[in-house]
């Protein structure tokens, strides 16, 4: 076993590469589910993997609840320097469920208030609010709704309205939020998948651009209407509300939607040498998730066997 | 101030249906013929309220600078600035206000354009020439 049951929470490091791979070369869809799923998987192993450190770190010490065989030393053993990552694993355990609880409370907070905030309007998918402060959200809930102010539509010609439109449905009904929640709570529970949050919010947006632009038809209409509405809007107020203009690099998205279109397969072939670059950062991603995986389960039967039945 | 009318006639004032309420006072007083008392309010509303909630109502809807009130004699007559969706406005202002003051964290995805950015984009679309969105 040894530094084995460490593994976990440091092969997010190992994500950074496919990270960068998938952003660049992937088409926005698939790298969004790509990362998206990496970054869950990864954070559970590394949170379970430290619970189980916790737990082991703690068996020994006196008045603790946990099964005396616990303790015992064949299950020490398996964690290297037990003592000291027993006690660190306590207060690193106690921040990422601290840290997670609060995400998911302001994620779900931040959807309630702007709901409540819109309860008298009439149920439109659509709505439009007298502000000339511009912004433009999607706000996924039991009546999915786009918000949109004047202030925002008036700097946009009829085309790109159209386009913006089109890139908010695209969040709403791809269930982006879902995509961002998981990212932000993965950064979360392991420092280490913070550039795959950045990378997914940033890809998350790429898709509706890419949708959109097929919708509308023109992907330069597209690009015009992120750019100004970039040029006369304000910041996101929290990343989980997909947002028109503000999140990730704008410049890119624009460049992005200015160049050609992504290829519409959803993988590279393997013979090129993107292909075998995103084949081969894929393959080292799945290892270091199955060892992650493997990891806590050796870690987790080993607890196990000590248990008395 | 929010909180006054808890448990009072209104047997369920849910968060919610009090956002539905504001909007309901707020229709009323958008086709009073001018600055109207708290009882014409009520008595429009269906009487279903007590003249203590609706009270509390006008005040919220004053702090948030939906509704406008003088003085006449001892009580307020009170008159709508905004319609419904210029208080949805206002109640969604402050909940972006809110989030983005106390998340300076999330900030740094969200921040609008960097000068740098600014200037990129600018070139970028300055390169595209008029929109075609354009009318």
């Amino acid at each position: 076993m040894g530094v084995f049951v460490f593994l976990p929470l440091v092969l997010p490091l190992t994500a950074w590469p496919i990270a960068r791979l998938a952003e660049q070369h992937l088409h926005p869809r698939a790298a969004t589910w790509l990362l998206s799923a990496v970054a869950g998987v990864l954070a559970v192993c590394s949170t379970l993997c430290l619970a189980l450190l916790m737990v082991v770190g703690t068996a020994q010490l006196p008045g603790n609840p946990l099964p005396d065989g616990w303790s015992d030393p064949e299950v020490r053993e398996a964690v290297p320097y037990d003592e000291i990552a027993g006690k660190a694993a306590i207060p690193a355990l106690i921040a990422v469920l601290a840290a997670c609880t609060r995400t998911a409370w302001r994620h779900h907070r931040v959807r309630r208030r702007a709901e409540r905030a819109l309860a008298g309007l009439p149920a439109t998918p659509v709505a439009v609010l007298p502000d000339e402060q511009p912004y433009a959200y999607a706000l996924p809930g039991r009546r999915n709704r786009i918000v949109v102010t004047t202030g925002m539509l008036a700097g946009l010609g009829s085309a790109e309205r159209r386009a913006l439109f089109a890139h908010e449905r695209v969040h709403l009904a791809r269930r982006h939020h879902r995509f961002l929640l998981t990212v932000q709570l993965a950064a979360r529970a392991n420092p280490f998948l913070r550039p795959l949050r950045t990378a997914v919010t940033y890809l998350a947006e790429r898709w509706a651009d890419e949708e959109a632009a097929g919708a509308v038809g023109s992907r330069r209409t597209v690009a015009l209407a992120i750019g100004k509405s970039a040029l006369i809007s304000r910041g996101a107020p929290i990343a989980t509300l997909a947002h028109f203009a503000a999140p990730g690099p704008v410049p890119r998205r624009v460049a992005a939607l200015l160049g050609p279109a992504p290829a519409t397969r959803i993988w590279p072939p393997v013979f090129t040498r993107v292909g075998l670059a995103a084949w081969t950062a894929a393959a080292g991603t799945t290892a270091s998730a199955l060892s992650s995986a493997n990891a806590a389960v050796t870690l987790f039967l080993i607890l196990h066997a000590a248990t008395p039945m | 101030m929010a909180d006054q009318n808890r448990g009072g006639t209104e047997q369920s004032p849910r968060r919610r249906g009090q956002g539905e309420l504001e909007g309901q006072v707020l229709a009323v007083l958008g086709q009073a013929p001018g600055a109207v008392p708290v009882a014409w309010v009520q008595e429009r509303l269906g009487g279903t309220l007590a003249y203590t909630t609706v009270i509390t109502i006008l005040t919220r809807l004053h702090a948030k600078g939906a509704v406008a009130r003088r003085r006449a004699g001892r009580s307020f007559e009170w008159t709508a600035v905004a319609d419904a969706a210029g208080l949805a406005a206002l109640r969604m202002r402050r909940v972006l206000d809110a989030e983005s003051d106390r998340e300076a964290v999330l900030a740094r995805f969200l921040t609008s354009l960097t000068p740098g950015d600014e200037q990129v984009l600018r070139d970028l679309l300055a390169a595209q020439g008029p929109g075609e969105g354009e009318g």
